[in-house]
């Protein structure tokens, strides 16, 4: 928590119960003396008392929070983002086999086409910096010069779950912790009415993987994301049950903490004194979550900023205005999932109808979180992330009608706030958008460099477990990739 | 920063402490204990077994290679290399290099000169050298844990604590032995037992809990983890699966004492044993727990590769206790096994098909059911070819109107051919002419019944050998498309010898390797995760590393006590648990004292028990336990009690959860079905594994969420109104001991009767104390 925080100042004054602080509040001390009364005179460490209890990073950090929007599926880079007159000219010509020998592909056995696609789209140039944006998305096109493009984004794996765990664990194996996990555990969380690491869902199904993209692996679940959900309580079991009143929520609350602290003194157990902890946590989560997710509040101009029809219904752009007001709470980590990227051409998910309209979804609320976020002060310390757990074929592929494979060798991420470098394009892909030939910028080196913007050494953020000492960026070496940043 | 890290440096305080050794540096040096741990933490990296990233040529981990290399003069650390390059000034001469962030500490230098001054002696790892039986003093009055425990502590000027109250101590042993409380009437039972006599009382207890049927349960709930059992296929589709037999069979094998050697065999290679029985076969399942991706546009063969490579990493990790995963890409840079070595042992678990089973209740006798559908079938035949005649007359002499009436199927038959008829069809045809009634409608009924009585089984995700084995080669980066030289099955040879049965060796020769009495690491291996289960940390800290950097026993004596006493007991696993909860250690208190707190605030030297908060499972147990709902069938499906809205819908794939009625709604946690991509939030929020990969340690987090649960989870809620009841006919005092087992202090009587009665029975499930084991 952060005790300059004029809200939590006045908070703290008005909260008429003793031991209601995390931490090392007022109840800290009386506590401390009735241990000592006991003998057990040391305090209790604490460390034991809050886990989310914000740590000091390893070198001063450029960035207090992230914010990832992730398109799942595959976003189609080749019609948004990368212009390749080259692809168009030669469109419905095979792909010269020097960019495809050896190379392996998902659906290799059935769809899979080596005719180059040309875009239909058109692409113009944008702002001071020059960018090409397609006309699916007017709005990034009107703030390419506040973010930092990377056309040349490379993955490991080419089936979704396994890539989706790739970007965000840094392995496809089940069971790793996810960077959002990672991030709670090297630096705490300076929240103390919502969880460190917040998981916010659109589009017509969850993500493939499910859970484990927020899990927390070998690491405790404390840095687990916790969904917030639309429908029904924001967190599971965040309601008090039905029949029971607040007023005898908060005496339950108490009388448990009372009885926990009896324990706690008779046994000495630091465990215990977590858990009291825990059980304030959660009784002011019952209030702040609900809060949080109620943009009543909000302004008919913010509504109308992030492109808010209906304040209840669950959007990307609703997401997008609730990333806002939990980074503004002091949340770490917030991620979007956005479903239903995966444009191979099948009835639902082509490139003519689907993807204009998922751009259409996305492209204003994008670009009004990063202007919002500016506007209050909040983007120099926010990391904003745009991006797939991986790209589309520059080849184009013949279902039901146009689409495109799953490709991992180039595709495109964007980046703002945070001490990205406004403007930058970085990276340069062949005539076709195949590979790069410049500047190729690996899921790990973008591990490393988020990180790096949190005050984070990737090397030195690890765990170990089954012998290895794991980490985000995995074993091989990674790079901070410090041309990207301010 | 990393609090993974931190058990380490404190296993090392623990270490020493375990030796009496009151400063840092030891008056003898001993290679394993104080020279190995430095060596593999700060140097093996890149002067270790894996020549791909050994610097300069060096390597430091075999005596007669750093010698060579001239890394050290024994007897001279002033004319030594390694000496000069750790002491040095110079940045670019200092090792480890300084942005490897290791740094060694000045003790630590002076342990290596003072080593290499003594002669730069070496020892083997000692978990690769098979224990030898530990002698214990003539005429030892005490338990032989007790001795060896409290050697140590006097030594480091401390005293065991004084035992647990009966109340406490009864609680303790019921749930760690089957993760159910005891009953108010078992424990007013033993207190009132415990004032004669406390020992016999104690034991009948501990022998009663062992012949429990829960037994089975709370244990095999253990393996199921190191198993990684779930009941869905995984990866982003996660399909419900069906292999909840090998779930009953590992509870069954717990409760029957299967000895733990068979009990192996029999996972790792029950189809190949002679004339294996069906329940030899169930127990294949444990690597068949692997995740299937079913997955659109995905190579298959790189998932059968991925769950081959599991199943080699999880035998390690179970078995042997060695990260034998890390040398899938590469030579193991810390522990004396070659990559060539790891396919090697990927050649036993690359030959296998992986077929279901279909297995019958065990009421059902399938034998004499099939074979007097054998002998009905030929009487059947018989009886039809007798009237035969009568039979075609009847069908020339159908009107139309009488086809019209017939039975759709019928009807078809009657539009083939009938030389072309099948036997079933005949049966139905002929049970048509026959009208219903008379001696074939009678052998046909039964004939139905047990026909759908056969048919009504249940089917189970089996291992079963290929006739002709895979070609196994190692892999390139451990990348399944980039096949190297071909390997043949083996074992790694910093192990003991393999005898083979067959040539090459086979998964059954793989699993008698591994239960081989010469074998260093699996009987250790396994009482520390006993241990660990009892004490919240094994004896070895890592207990799935047993390799070069793990950390050393924190009472070396004592686990190769534990570990030969459990071979000479015939690998009775039940044996050891009775040895372990009967010694004082176990049964002291848990509560924390000053003194300790300041020279042991993390209990490694065990001058007390350890308060654990309870696995969560058994947190669900307690709180059914408490509320008298509790269903104690045994086995069977999985089940699905009630589970908040919303949760199932997180993946790819919208699932139904099609919620349990009746008794099965106040089952067992361990019998709730589990996805893997979205198992139950009450469990997975007391960090319940998913079964992605082998656990062989639960995390024990403590957070909100979980709190959450407990106060406002529609399950719990209802728990609380059945506790309410019991409040309100049987009192408040009743109520607390069903959950804590103890008796309430008037103060805190006090604090629980401000509250309405359904508060009162909601708090006392949330209590720390009823989710914790004192």
């Amino acid at each position: 928590m952060n005790p300059m925080n004029p809200d939590n100042v006045l908070r703290d004054l008005t909260r008429r119960h003793f031991f209601s602080r995390c931490s090392m509040g007022v109840g800290s001390l009386a506590l401390a003396s009735l241990m000592a009364g006991r003998g057990l005179g040391a305090a209790p460490a604490p460390q034991f008392g809050n886990p989310l209890q914000p740590k000091p990073t390893h070198f001063p950090a450029k960035a207090k929070n992230v914010i990832f929007l992730f398109m799942a599926g595959g976003p189609s880079q080749l019609d948004m983002f990368e212009h390749k007159p080259l692809l168009t000219q030669l469109n419905g010509k095979p792909i010269p086999e020097s960019y495809t020998a050896g190379k392996r592909f998902a659906f290799m056995d059935s769809s899979h086409r080596s005719d180059l696609l040309g875009s239909r789209r058109s692409f113009q140039q944008y702002g001071q910096s020059g960018k090409w944006v397609s006309d699916l998305l007017p709005y990034t096109a009107g703030m390419v010069d506040d973010i930092t493009l990377v056309t040349t984004c490379k993955t490991d794996l080419f089936n979704h779950a396994p890539a989706k765990l790739f970007m965000n664990a840094g392995s496809g194996v089940f069971g790793r912790p996810s960077m959002g996990a990672w991030v709670t555990y090297g630096l705490g969380s300076e929240c103390d009415d919502l969880p460190g690491f917040v998981v916010l869902q659109s589009g017509p199904r969850g993500p493939r993987g499910g859970a484990v993209l927020w899990g927390s692996g070998i690491l405790p679940t404390t840095y687990q994301g916790v969904p917030l959900r639309n429908q029904g309580d924001p967190i599971v079991n965040l309601s008090t049950p039905k029949s029971i009143s607040q007023g005898q929520q908060r005496q339950l609350v108490d009388a448990v903490r009372d009885l926990n602290m009896k324990r706690l003194v008779e046994t000495g157990d630091d465990e215990i004194h977590t858990r009291i902890n825990a059980y304030e946590m959660a009784y002011r989560m019952q209030t702040s979550a609900p809060e949080l997710m109620d943009i009543k509040e909000e302004s008919q101009a913010t509504l109308d900023l992030y492109g808010i029809k209906d304040p209840k219904e669950t959007s990307f752009a609703r997401n997008c205005l609730l990333a806002r007001r939990l980074v503004e709470r002091g949340v770490r980590f917030v991620q979007l999932y956005d479903t239903n990227w995966d444009h191979h051409g099948g009835p639902a998910e082509n490139l003519e109808k689907h993807l204009p309209e998922k751009c259409r979804d996305i492209d204003q609320p994008c670009a009004a979180l990063v202007r919002d976020l500016a506007s209050r002060g909040l983007l120099k310390d926010t990391i904003v992330i745009w991006g797939g757990e991986f790209g589309r074929t520059p080849m184009g592929e013949v279902r039901e009608s146009t689409g495109r494979n799953h490709h991992i060798d180039a595709f495109t991420m964007w980046f703002a706030g945070g001490g990205f470098k406004p403007g930058l394009t970085y990276g340069t892909t062949d005539e076709f958008g195949f590979g790069a030939v410049e500047n190729p910028a690996h899921v790990h080196d973008i591990h490393a460099t988020i990180l790096h913007q949190l005050g984070l050494d990737h090397k030195q953020l690890f765990v170990r477990s089954q012998g290895l000492d794991f980490r985000l960026t995995g074993v091989e070496e990674a790079r901070v990739i410090r041309e990207l940043l301010v | 920063m990393s609090f993974m890290k931190h058990p380490f440096s404190l296993i090392l305080l623990a270490a020493s402490l375990a030796q009496g050794v009151a400063q840092s540096v030891p008056a003898k040096i001993e290679f394993n204990r104080d020279v190995r741990p430095i060596l593999s933490d700060n140097c093996y990296h890149c002067h270790g077994n894996d020549p791909s990233h050994r610097k300069a040529k060096l390597r430091l981990d075999v005596r007669e290679a750093a010698l060579e290399q001239e890394a050290f003069v024994p007897g001279k650390p002033e004319q030594s290399q390694l000496i000069e390059r750790i002491l040095t000034d110079d940045a670019d001469e200092l090792m480890p290099p300084p942005d490897s962030h290791k740094r060694l500490s000045a003790p630590q230098k002076e342990i290596l000169k003072r080593w290499i001054a003594e002669g730069a002696e070496y020892q083997p790892h000692w978990a690769f050298v098979a224990p030898k039986p530990v002698g214990l003093p003539a005429g030892l009055k005490s338990h032989p844990i007790d001795h060896f425990i409290q050697t140590t502590l006097q030594s480091n000027g401390l005293t065991a604590s004084p035992a647990a109250e009966p109340a406490t101590l009864i609680r303790r042993v019921s749930l760690d032995l089957t993760g159910l409380p005891p009953s108010p009437a078992e424990v007013d039972a033993f207190v009132q037992a415990s004032t004669a006599d406390a020992e016999s009382a104690y034991r009948a207890v501990v022998d009663r809990l062992l012949g429990s049927p829960h037994y089975g349960e709370r244990w095999g709930r253990w393996w199921l983890d190191q198993a990684r059992y779930a009941d869905s296929n995984g990866y982003s589709i996660d399909a419900p699966r069906q292999i909840w037999k090998y779930r009953d069979w590992v509870i069954g094998a717990f409760n029957a004492d299967l000895p733990f050697d068979q009990f192996t065999i029999e996972q790792l290679a029950g189809d190949l044993l002679p004339e294996a029985t069906v329940d030899q076969k169930v127990a294949t399942g444990f690597h068949r727990n692997t995740q299937i991706n079913e997955e659109g546009g995905i190579d298959k063969e790189q998932f059968r590769i991925d769950s081959v490579f599991d199943r080699v990493a999880t035998t390690g990790t179970v078995w042997l206790g060695l990260t034998i995963g890390c040398a899938q890409c590469h030579d193991h840079k810390f522990d004396p096994i070659a990559q060539q070595e790891y396919y090697r042992l990927f050649a036993f678990f690359n030959n296998q098909d992986e077929p279901e089973l279909r297995v019958m209740d065990p009421v059902v006798d399938a034998g004499a059911l099939t074979a007097e559908l054998k002998d009905l079938e030929g009487r059947i035949e018989n009886y039809l070819e007798a009237r035969a005649d009568e039979l075609s007359k009847w069908e020339a002499g159908l009107t139309p109107a009488a086809i019209k009436s017939l039975p759709p199927q019928v009807r078809k038959i009657l539009a083939e051919p009938a030389e072309k008829r099948s036997l079933a069809q005949r049966r139905t045809l002929g049970a048509a002419a026959e009208g219903g009634a008379g001696r074939f409608e009678e052998m046909n009924g039964r004939y139905q019944e047990i026909d759908a009585q056969l048919n009504k089984s249940t089917t189970t995700l089996v291992m079963q050998e290929r006739p002709q084995p895979r070609r196994t080669t190692v892999l390139i980066k451990g990348d399944f498309t980039r096949p190297a030289e071909e390997v043949t099955p083996g074992t790694p040879a910093v192990l003991h010898p393999i005898a083979k049965t067959t040539n090459p060796p086979n998964r059954l020769d793989l699993a008698r390797w591994i239960m081989r009495p010469d074998n260093p690491l699996t009987a250790r291996v396994m009482v520390n995760r006993i241990w660990q289960q009892y004490f919240g940390r094994g004896l070895v800290v890592t207990e799935n590393d047993f390799g070069l950097t793990s950390t050393p026993p924190s009472h070396p004596e004592l686990l190769d006590w534990l570990a030969t006493t459990l071979v000479d007991r015939k690998w009775s696993l039940k044996e050891m648990h009775r040895v372990i909860v009967t010694s004082h250690t176990y049964r002291q208190s848990s509560s924390d004292r000053p003194e300790l707190r300041e020279k042991d605030p993390d209990n490694f030297l065990l001058a007390r028990q350890q308060r654990l908060r309870l696995d969560a499972e058994i947190v669900r147990d307690v709180a059914l336990t408490a509320s008298g709902l509790l269903s104690r069938k045994l086995g069977g499906p999985p089940v699905y009690p009630p589970i908040p809205d919303g949760v199932l819908n997180q993946g790819q794939s919208k699932r139904t959860w099609k919620e349990s009625q009746g008794e099965d709604k106040f089952r067992r946690g361990l019998y709730t079905f589990v996805y893997r991509a979205s198992p139950p939030p009450s469990l997975s929020v007391f960090d319940a594994p998913e079964g992605f990969t082998t656990c062989t340690r639960r995390i024990r987090s403590n957070t909100p969420l979980q709190a959450l649960t407990l106060m406002n989870d529609d399950g719990f809620f209802e728990f609380a109104t059945a506790l309410e009841k019991i409040i309100q006919k049987d009192g408040l005092e009743t109520a607390f001991r069903r959950c804590t087992t103890r008796a309430p202090k008037p103060d805190e009587l006090a604090v629980l009767e401000k509250l309405d009665t359904l508060n009162a029975a909601r708090a006392l499930l949330n209590l720390d104390e009823t989710v914790t084991r004192e």
